[in-house]
């Protein structure tokens, strides 16, 4: 690291030297800070999913309250501060940049691994594209490129730069750091990009916005020190940042142990993965069923496993935590396995990934038709072999239909954009035949993977009493379980009448366990309607930025 | 699954506040209650819990030909309100706060408008006053400094609408009132009393409270009475939560917003702005110009709450005929109570509900109905 990338920022006035291209949160957690800001109870938050969805890692940021640290860059000279459960209002001087109004052929939401794709084909085929990506990192959740300049770690954070550069080059104008919150029929889109408005009006939409993780409902999974294998992930691959010293790891599917594996290469000290399907060894054809769909992967997935066996990392298969407690100098998490035997762990961080669930706001907004399925607990969106969904115009690729891993989202991009730029022009689309097949490989390795890795998701009634289920009021499975189920009322019913849903983070987490309990209690199926009503804002927006959309919206007309 | 044909002394339908404040009434006098709650689009639901009492300027701007009927009702609205406080106190509080509502004015001209109407409300009976500049900022200081004025009247406030809907509900299951969610699909009126079919079978009742909002003219048309209400769907906006500074309850002297600041900290923006609903089956959509529209105009008048984010929209269906309320037995079926409040119908509900609990228990009520007979439609 060079002097220059060396920056200072403070944290309620003590000094923080970091390095540039950190997020906040990285450079907070490198610190040593756990606690970010104070619930509403007074009780303690610290960052979670790392990726702008719970909105625990909330800060003040020079006076501006409810700043994601783990969305906000890290610059020299910033005074960060916890954020107190009730700001006070002084109206902190925002000047609005000039407004960004675009009406490109092709907007792509999102910039993972199926939006960057599509952007490319797009592009190429001669669209007007514009992709807009929330993060100020590119490559999304599965290549998390580097905030700094170092190179690339590894082949997979390889392949996305190159990826990233490939859609630089396309002519695709590509807009990091641009959060959409709204989405209307026309259809038209409104983002912001730090305190600038951003309207885009698009001949045709293609929503890549994958897919954010599964928690576990246990109690304690809301302390300071606990936090999604993704965030610990993003710390450690963009930032070169370890979540702690001590990491317990703890849930569902291979991404675990991916994390596991390089935390551990980073030099934590990994005290066990609990994973809660049953041991792989014995499943010889689903094992033998991803090996013929791409023997790279599943040779990668069975190196890391070998690897931290040989490192003498405690793999519990069949085993899922049941509670997280608060000790004085860390966490301990207690596991239970299949055989009903109690461990215990004690570690710094706790990270946890049962499963992903698709970030499927826009596509809800706009009127997509989904089914809902019941293994995986989640929606998946309607849609044609051309990755259209039932709303004309509307296309959706990748984890934000339903998980299916990045190389079947690469090819989804792919067909998507060319079927997208088809639509613009007013020609038939081409879709190439061999990228077809390859999808469908992908999906058949996907398919047995996820065979490997069968696990019962975890229903509301499986949930402790005691366990927050809507982390962000502070509602406890014991009073949502009384009047409000008594009754059978539908989702929203038990959203007024305990607040579970209401929070910051709109109710992404606890819809996912309230949806199925909700449409049972009322003897009705699954679908679209089980879960709340899709609403804007997408994610919660500062009224000074709909104030800059209002005004911008003004000058156009 | 049908239930066995039960009587009881009277059916509410309708299980929004006018409903549930009508069932406790009727509780409480020794009445066997039934309630049946279709349990959507209740506007009650999405309501958020402004306590009107002074003449809503939007109203006076979207129907000025009702001017005078939402004038004759400003005594209706102080006794709603203290019809409010009763049952605050019985419900173990429901965040009632009566610190009064300001109108603002940003201009001389609405100083004007708001002088004029404070003069007419005054006779009437209501606690007003004209804030000047100083007076307003020393009330209000989170405030723009353009706006130059305001009326004050003491007697509006604001309540936790979630709170009082669950407390009602809790109290109504303590009473031992009967509890439904279904759809009433009709009435069937005799000379004893009035079957209610709904749509898990039927109930026999002496006397039916239809305390069902815009849902009034459907059941009304079957029994050949024309109840000229309809659905209004208006759009709400809420804030992460805050420091608790703004007391009163917020509108303007001609622009369309209410604003005001829940004990939770969170601020809710609306005052009528349109939302989408296309049929009872959907879900009220909200749409982008009263997102942009509503917020930003908030933003306008309340610099402060600028770096707050809203964390959730959503739309409700308000009820409106001719902004007076309709309350009374139906001519072509006596026994058939409507009970649906005017304009700001949560902040009338309660009394509303006990002014029909009184006329199905054939008690004297403590209005004079007679502008708010259902007949005068026909």
């Amino acid at each position: 690291m060079s002097m220059a990338d060396e920056i200072t920022l403070t944290f309620d006035g003590r000094e923080i030297r970091t390095r540039a291209g950190m997020s906040l949160a990285a450079a907070l957690t490198e610190a040593g800070v756990r606690v970010f800001r104070e619930g509403p109870d007074g009780a303690p938050r610290g960052l979670f999913c790392g990726m702008g969805v719970c909105q625990d890692c909330l800060v003040d940021v020079d006076g501006r309250p409810n700043r994601r640290a783990c969305m906000t860059k890290a610059e020299n000279g910033l005074e960060v501060r916890t954020q107190i459960a009730y700001p006070r209002l002084v109206a902190k001087a925002v000047e609005h940049d000039d407004p960004v109004i675009e009406a490109p052929d092709v907007l792509i939401v999102g910039g993972g691994a199926g939006g960057l794709s599509a952007a490319i084909t797009a592009a190429e085929a001669g669209a007007q594209v514009l992709l807009l990506d929330e993060r100020h990192i590119a490559g999304g959740q599965y290549y998390k490129q580097r905030g700094d300049a170092e190179p690339p770690l590894d082949r997979q954070q390889a392949e996305g730069h190159m990826l990233f550069e490939r859609a630089q080059q396309s002519g695709a104008r590509i807009l990091d750091a641009t959060e959409v919150w709204g989405a209307f029929e026309g259809p038209i889109f409104h983002a912001i990009r730090g305190d600038a408005a951003v309207i885009v009006r698009p001949k045709v939409v293609v929503v890549a916005t994958g897919a954010f993780e599964r928690p576990r409902f246990v109690p304690g999974w809301d302390l300071p020190g606990v936090m999604t294998t993704g965030a610990a992930q993003t710390l450690w691959r963009s930032y070169g940042t370890l979540p702690g010293r001590r990491v317990a790891i703890v849930g569902n599917g291979p991404l675990n142990f991916q994390v596991a594996d390089e935390l551990r290469a980073g030099g934590a000290e990994i005290v066990v993965v609990a994973e809660a399907a049953t041991t792989p060894w014995t499943k010889a054809a689903a094992a033998t069923a991803m090996m013929a769909a791409s023997p790279r992967l599943t040779v990668a997935g069975l190196t890391t496993t070998l690897r931290l066996m040989r490192r003498g990392v405690p793999l519990h298969y069949g085993t899922v935590a049941t509670a997280i407690d608060g000790e004085r100098d860390g966490l301990r998490v207690t596991l239970r396995d299949d055989a009903g035997h109690i461990s215990h762990f004690e570690a710094d961080v706790v990270c946890m990934n049962y499963g992903f669930h698709p970030q499927n706001e826009i596509l809800r907004l706009l009127g997509a038709s989904f089914d809902y399925d019941p293994a995986r607990a989640q929606l998946i969106c309607r849609r044609s072999d051309n990755c259209e969904t039932m709303v004309p115009g509307l296309f959706a690729v990748g984890d934000c239909c339903g998980l299916g891993g990045a190389p079947a989202a690469i090819e989804e991009g792919r067909i998507a954009g060319c079927v997208a730029v088809a639509w613009v022009l007013g020609r038939e689309a081409g879709v190439a035949p061999a990228g077809l097949r390859r999808l469908a490989r992908h999906r058949r390795f996907q398919k047995a993977l996820w065979t490997l890795f069968a696990a019962e998701p975890q229903r509301f009634d499986d949930i402790a009493l005691r366990a927050p289920v809507c982390r962000c009021e502070g509602v406890n499975r014991a009073e949502i379980e009384g009047p409000a189920l008594e009754q059978g009322i539908e989702i929203g019913g038990v959203k007024r009448a305990t607040r579970a849903g209401m929070g910051r983070c709109q109710g992404r987490y606890c819809a996912q366990v309230l949806a199925p309990k909700m449409a049972a209690a009322l003897g009705r199926s699954i679908d679209e309607r089980a879960f709340f009503a899709p609403r804007v804002p997408i994610k919660p927006v500062e009224i000074a930025a709909i104030l800059a959309a209002e005004e911008a919206g003004l000058d156009v007309d | 699954m049908t239930s066995i044909e039960r009587a009881v002394d009277v059916a509410v339908v309708g299980g929004g506040i006018t409903g549930l404040a009508a069932a406790l009434a009727l509780s409480d006098q020794g009445a066997r209650v039934a309630l049946f709650d279709a349990a959507r689009h209740a506007g009650s639901d999405a309501n958020a819990g402004s306590l009107h009492v002074q003449l809503q300027s939007r109203l006076l701007r979207l129907f000025p030909e009702e001017a005078a009927n939402v004038e004759s009702s400003l005594p209706v609205y102080l006794a709603a309100v203290q019809a409010w406080k009763v049952l605050d106190r019985r419900l173990g509080g429901v965040e009632l706060v009566q610190k009064g509502g300001l109108m603002l004015a940003e201009g001389p001209d609405q100083l004007a408008f708001l002088e004029k109407k404070a003069e007419r409300e005054l006779r009437l009976g209501l606690d007003v006053a004209i804030l000047d500049r100083d007076e307003l900022a020393h009330l209000a200081p989170w405030l723009g400094d353009h706006v130059i004025g305001a009326e004050l009247c003491r007697d509006e406030g604001k309540l936790n609408p979630l709170v009082a809907n669950r407390k009602l509900l809790m109290a109504l299951k303590r009473a031992g009132v009967a509890y439904r969610r279904c759809t009433v699909e009709r009435l069937e009126p005799d000379a004893l009393g009035v079957r209610v079919v709904h749509g898990d079978g039927s109930c026999r009742a002496e006397r039916v409270v239809l305390a069902t909002s815009w849902g009034t003219r459907a059941l009304g048309e079957a029994l050949g009475t024309i109840i000229p209400v309809s659905w209004e769907p208006l759009h709400m906006n809420i804030t992460e939560p805050a420091d608790y500074v703004i007391e009163h309850l917020v509108q303007h002297a001609e622009r369309p917003i209410t604003l005001k600041q829940f004990q939770s900290g969170q601020i809710v923006i609306g005052g009528g702005w349109k939302a989408r609903f296309d049929s009872a089956h959907g879900t009220p959509e909200v749409l982008e110009g009263s997102v942009l529209g509503n917020t930003a105009l908030a933003a306008w008048l309340a610099p402060g709450i600028r770096n707050l984010r809203v964390i959730r929209t959503w739309a409700g269906l308000n009820t409106t005929a001719d902004g007076k309320s309709i309350i009374g037995p139906l001519d072509a079926a006596p026994r058939v109570i409507v009970a649906v409040p005017g304009d700001a119908g949560y902040t009338l509900g309660p009394l509303v509900g006990k002014i029909v609990a009184d006329l199905a228990l054939e008690q004297a009520p403590a209005f004079d109905l007679a502008p708010f007979r259902p007949s005068r439609f026909v």
